[in-house]
């Protein structure tokens, strides 16, 4: 007499699909009358009423393991049948996870079942959201005891790939003020449209964000992606946002330096009748531009002067370094450039993380568009130099030409 | 300043950053560490659960090509394969004798074991190659214990289905007693085996194509390519009916059949063969059922059939035969041979019939719902050519051959009866032989016949008969390129075997026929082409819903683009018919003083015509994924189908679940509840009721969908829809014996309905799961489809293999 048989069966559940159906009518006056008609009526996987309508109601099931992504949810039917006539006693079914980097038990109970009878099964619905590419193996072990009190074990494995879903590039611009834009391109690398539920910034805790993704159009927020909600395999996306330092950052210029963390994107998406799946970058991080001890940013310059008149410029002139500074300024000409006014002066001390406001005012000897250079400013106490060049650029017109202010 | 950088999506989980190196020592003692804890004398399969990267990344690449282009082979494995195994030898989960004689051989000694172990991993790599053509071969070892009962079961599929004439059991324990036993060639043998197996499965299994709206998204145009071909070759060899069309095999390729060659054969000589034929059954039935408004229609049709004749036409004057005669080089040979036989019935009729000037017949065909139906704009040039036919009536007009439709059966005999191969195969021949379906030759050789096989389901057998009809009026199988006339009979076989085929999933049958036709727009496709034979009447002959199906058949073949062109003209025609009603003139654009009750009636129609090519590109457009378009189109199908609008708002809403917009589905939802709250009706509440559990399917809810659709069956406990995605829902809640009872009890209950493919694939699927004896229940199914379907049902899902 042989033992008791069990047999183990594996299914992963994917959402099922819509059946669709193939419509062919005709009209009264063909040969066939309302046959075909009457045959797409009777057939119940069309729509009552509108049997042209190619989606129907009627669920199949999945008919492939199909691919899964990344952040989507692993379901898995397990079911251990008795095909044996006979009946078993304390059947224990475990299933494992085995990934690269560790095994995960995702039985919903580890518990012994007393006994099983023929042809009766046990059945588990295992899910687990799946956080590593690559090779994972599903272990099955059933162990149960048979009514001749043998002890019997087995176990099945069932190897799949988890494959990457999504495909993310970014992109910093740093603004002349503190502000910096993250464009990020989310690609579909899946094979299936996909429908972007959510895609935001978690800004670190340095930032405020701002999405720039919709446009007001009479008052409603409509998206630039416009009606298309989805993304079709190898659609890709633009988002873009903008992020501002929080207050208390902002003004204690010089925390923010070197590479700072900005934040991560989290991004939910559906596909089939809502299968989910999220994933969140790891944290985006960017180089900030570095500013040196000392930063001369420009609050306020025309874009347009006459050739060999004066223009006004305004320079915001701010300590980045921990120490107390003493500076002296000095104004170099250039071929194109002239300054106005006395090089060389003192501009008092400056503390650590302040700035001060400096109007200056200069000419150009050349037509076109120049570049405004030449500013020195020098630390007393150091004795050190920092040079500005390139600051800005202004465009020069001859006079006789009317500059419109 | 801009940093410009790339990030990858790593996932929430740092562990992923590990070296796989790392990964794979790590994963490597975990399992060794399982199994020591687990059973001591596993030892020596610690190694196996290899997670090596290379393996890997080749096989990624693997899958997804799989996934695009393998449709049949991944047809049956929605149940995961099982791959690397390890197990104990004590492991007894197969109830085939075998495993004891295992069991022997591996306890003894271990290194006796080792040897086998080394064997078993050949064979059992094998098995996996059959299985899914994996090709890759790692090291894992396998053991034969661990074949899934999937695998064993396919194994024993395979094997059946060579031409041994072993008993099935008894070749598959034969092959794996050996295999196990001893020596070294026989996994070779083996091998051997199951890869001609595998390659004639591959052959044979046509994809099934009731799953093609499948998730993939690549697979889509690529699916339809497929089965276009494929189904039609599942033959038994031993097909047997009361023709002697069965006497022979059917071979796979196309080619003239046997009983239809003996009526059209290659050789003149067969030629009173065919007279006879045709005498057989055109004497007694060829009655008008196309025409309601018949009584001219019959004696025309009549004559209009023997007009390729000539010999009987008074005039000669007659285009097609002027043109007969014009190319006389280019077989006309075959063309006047075959007119000299002619049968005389029709010969006689014609020359009653003939004196077409009669204006009192002119009157009758002229009517109104003949213009109405049949109106049509032809292209300038087929215009230009019908002008000349109707201005030099008595002088022959010349036409390219290109310009004229000349259509022939392109195959034959596809007809045959996937559901009595299976029996045959699996329940023995007295059982099939019980199974009994009409066929061609079992019904009245004429549209009653027809009509009663289309109505039985026996599509194969009514294409079989369209094509003989088709035969008997001279566009049999190689008469394409041949000069022939057109009939509204002729046209109307034609669409009924077209589309016939296009519901059998026979798209490149289909299409092959249909390339004669061109763009349906040749000039003797129009009435006008024959002012004897049809005095005074004007339109096309080519049915409208010809037309849509012939636009439509494109995308089944993967040209969606096509199809949508062919569907924009349609529509730029309708609604130039719609426009000229509006003004005043006749559909045509001509000066004509209509009845304001017939142009109402007119404008009707046409409307619901146009209406019904909005349809069509709305299903293109959803098919080409193209889901904003879609639903915009269907949106404007809604102006012409008021009636239908809850139906089509609530199929918007399903397409919007189907992207995974569920909150737009929602709106949708809600909008059909708006909708229909106006309309009372069972109808209504039903499709509210449906629509919210579609929606609790799309927020995972499995639980709260079950409830929603077990409410519908409170209402209408025969909705097979409900049924059916109740049960559905019961097996993602892990109730898997309730979802089985359900779903047989529905098809129990009404066999009639609810044998439809997709339950039964559905209940194919779940018996898989169930246990390793799905087979016997999947054969009793087969033998409930055995009596209730007819020839056009789709085996496949059955998954008999």
């Amino acid at each position: 007499m042989r033992p008791a048989a069990q047999a183990q069966k594996v299914m992963r559940l994917t959402k099922p699909t819509l059946f669709t159906n193939i419509p062919v009518t005709c009209e009264d006056r063909d040969l066939p009358g309302d046959l075909f008609n009457q045959l797409m009526k009777d057939d119940p996987s069309t729509v009552n009423g509108a049997e042209t309508l190619m989606l129907g109601e009627m669920l199949t099931l999945p008919q492939n393991f199909g691919n899964i992504f990344l952040g989507e949810t692993f379901s898995s039917y397990i079911s251990v049948h008795n095909d044996s006539n006979q009946i078993v006693k304390d059947i224990l079914v475990k299933a494992d996870l085995q990934t690269s980097s560790q095994r995960l038990n995702l039985s919903a109970s580890n518990a012994t079942v007393a006994e099983l009878k023929s042809d009766c099964c046990i059945d588990d619905v295992i899910h687990h959201e799946v956080k590593e590419i690559g090779t994972h193996i599903l272990v099955c072990a059933v162990s149960y005891t048979t009514q001749s009190g043998e002890k019997m074990y087995f176990r099945k494995f069932f190897k799949f790939q988890v494959l990457k879903p999504l495909d993310v590039k970014t992109k910093f611009y740093n603004a002349e003020t503190d502000e910096v834009f993250l464009e990020a391109q989310i690609q579909n690398i899946t094979t299936s449209p996909m429908f972007m539920e959510k895609v935001s910034l978690e800004p670190s805790m340095m930032y405020n964000v701002v999405e720039l993704n919709t446009v007001k159009q009479a008052g409603e927020g409509m998206s630039t992606f416009g009606s298309r909600t989805y993304l079709q395999p190898m659609d890709t996306r633009q988002y873009l946002y903008c992020l501002k330092p929080k207050q208390e950052f902002a003004e204690k210029a010089g925390i923010i330096k070197g590479v700072t963390v900005i934040g991560k994107l989290d991004i939910v998406w559906k596909t089939n009748l809502g299968e989910r799946g999220r994933l969140q970058t790891s944290q985006l991080q960017r180089m900030a531009p570095g500013y040196g001890d000392v930063r001369l940013s420009l609050e306020a310059i025309p874009d347009t002067v006459n050739l060999e008149e004066p223009f006004h410029i305004t320079c915001k002139i701010t300590n980045c370094s921990e120490r107390t500074m003493d500076l002296v300024l000095e104004m170099c000409n250039t071929n194109s450039i002239h300054w106005c006014g006395v090089s060389g002066r003192q501009l008092g001390k400056l503390n650590p993380s302040s700035s001060l406001y400096l109007a200056l005012t200069l000419l150009s000897s050349v037509q076109g568009l120049q570049s405004v250079s030449g500013l020195r400013l020098t630390d007393t106490f150091l004795k050190r130099t920092y040079e500005y060049d390139d600051i800005a650029q202004v465009c020069v017109v001859s006079s006789t030409i009317q500059v419109e202010s | 300043m801009s940093g410009e950088k790339m990030e990858h999506v790593d996932g929430s989980d740092q562990n992923i950053k590990e070296e796989s190196l790392t990964g794979e020592v790590k994963g490597r003692n975990v399992i060794q560490h399982v199994a020591q804890e687990e059973q001591g004398q596993l030892l020596f399969h610690e190694e196996t659960i290899d997670l090596g990267g290379d393996e890997f990344e080749s096989e990624e690449n693997e899958t997804v090509s799989e996934d695009s282009n393998n449709f049949i082979d991944k047809l049956n494995e929605h149940m995961m394969e099982s791959v690397i195994i390890s197990d104990s030898p004590n492991n007894s989960e197969d109830d085939v004798g075998e495993l004891g004689c295992l069991q022997d051989i591996v306890e003894p000694t271990e290194d006796k074991s080792d040897h086998n172990l080394e064997q078993m991993l050949d064979k059992e790599e094998m098995v996996t190659l059959s299985n899914d053509s994996e090709t890759d071969h790692d090291d894992t070892p396998k053991d034969i214990s661990d074949m899934t009962s999937d695998s064993r079961a396919s194994l024993k599929e395979e094997l059946t289905q060579e031409e041994t004439k072993d008993e099935p059991m008894f070749g598959n324990e034969g092959t794996i007693d050996s295999a196990l036993s001893d020596d070294k060639t026989n996994p070779e043998e083996q091998m051997s085996e199951i890869s001609s197996s595998q390659s004639s499965k591959d052959d044979a299994v046509p994809v099934c194509t009731i799953f093609s709206q499948s998730n993939q998204a690549n697979s889509q145009p690529q699916l339809f390519l497929h089965d276009g071909f494929e189904p039609q070759m599942v033959k038994s060899p031993s097909f047997s009916s009361a023709s002697e069309t069965s006497a022979k095999t059917p071979p796979q390729v196309v080619q003239p059949s046997p009983s239809l060659s003996k009526f059209f054969g290659d050789t003149v000589n067969t030629n009173s063969l065919a007279s006879d034929f045709f005498d057989s059954f055109t004497t007694s039935t060829f009655i008008s059922v196309s025409n309601p408004n018949a009584g001219t229609s019959v004696p025309e049709k009549l004559s209009s059939l023997s007009t390729p004749v000539g010999e009987s036409s008074p005039d000669s004057a007659d285009p097609s035969y002027s043109m007969g005669i014009e190319r006389s080089e280019s077989g006309v040979s075959t063309a006047s041979l075959e007119a000299s036989q002619s049968p005389k019935p029709f010969s006689q009729i014609q020359a009653v019939f003939a004196s077409s000037d009669d204006p009192f017949a002119t009157a009758l065909n002229m009517s109104e719902i003949d213009r109405r139906n049949d109106a049509w704009l032809p292209s300038e040039d087929t215009r230009n050519v019908l002008i000349s036919v109707a201005t030099q009536q008595y002088s022959a007009v010349f036409i390219d051959k290109e310009n004229l439709t000349m259509p022939g059966l392109k195959f034959d005999n596809i007809q045959g009866d996937a559901v009595k191969d299976l029996m045959l195969r699996f329940l023995g021949e007295q059982a099939a032989s019980k199974r009994q379906v009409l066929n061609a030759n079992s019904v009245e050789q004429s549209f009653v016949g027809l009509k009663q096989l289309i109505n039985s389901k026996n599509w194969r057998a009514a294409v079989d008969l369209c094509g003989r009809l088709l035969t008997a009026h001279g566009q049999g199988y190689g008469k394409s390129g041949l000069p022939t006339s057109h009939t509204t009979d002729s046209l109307q076989l034609w669409f009924v075997r077209l589309a016939l085929l296009v519901k059998l999933s026979l798209f490149q049958n289909a299409e092959v026929e249909f390339e004669p036709f061109g763009n349906l727009d040749q000039p003797d496709l129009y009435y006008e082409y024959y002012p004897h034979v049809y005095p005074g009447r004007r339109g096309s002959m080519v049915p409208f819903s010809m037309r849509i199906l012939h636009a439509e058949l494109q995308q089944y073949l993967g040209n969606p683009q096509e199809s949508l062109d062919r569907l924009h003209s349609m529509k730029t025609i309708c609604s130039k018919i719609l426009r000229n009603l509006e003004q005043g003139l006749a559909e045509d654009g001509s000066m004509s003083n209509i009845t304001q009750e017939n142009r109402n009636a007119s404008v009707q129609l046409w409307r619901s015509r146009l209406g019904r090519v909005m349809y069509s590109m709305a299903n293109c457009l959803l098919m080409m994924k193209d889901y904003v378009l879609a639903v915009d189109a269907y949106h404007s199908v809604i102006k012409y189908y008021p009636e239908q609008e809850p139906q089509l708002l609530s199929g918007i809403g399903r397409i919007f679940l189907q992207i995974g917009d569920i909150k737009m589905a929602e709106k949708y939802f809600q909008d059909v509840e708006r909708v229909s709250q106006k309309l009372d009706g069972l109808q209504n509440k039903i499709m509210v009721l449906m629509n919210r559990a579609f929606l609790h399917l799309g927020q995972n809810n499995f639980a709260e969908a079950h409830k929603f659709f077990t409410e519908i069956l409170r209402i209408e406990p025969t909705n097979a829809v409900a049924n059916n995605n109740a049960a559905v829902c019961l097996l993602y809640l892990g109730k898997l014996k309730d979802s089985l009872r359900q779903l047989e009890g529905m098809v129990q209950q009404d066999p009639k309905h609810y044998l439809h493919e997709s339950v039964l694939f559905n209940l194919t699927t779940m018996y898989e799961l169930e246990s390793s004896r799905s087979m016997q229940k999947k054969q009793s199914l087969l033998e409930a489809v055995a009596v209730k379907e007819g020839d056009s049902f789709n085996t496949q899902c059955l998954k008999l293999g």
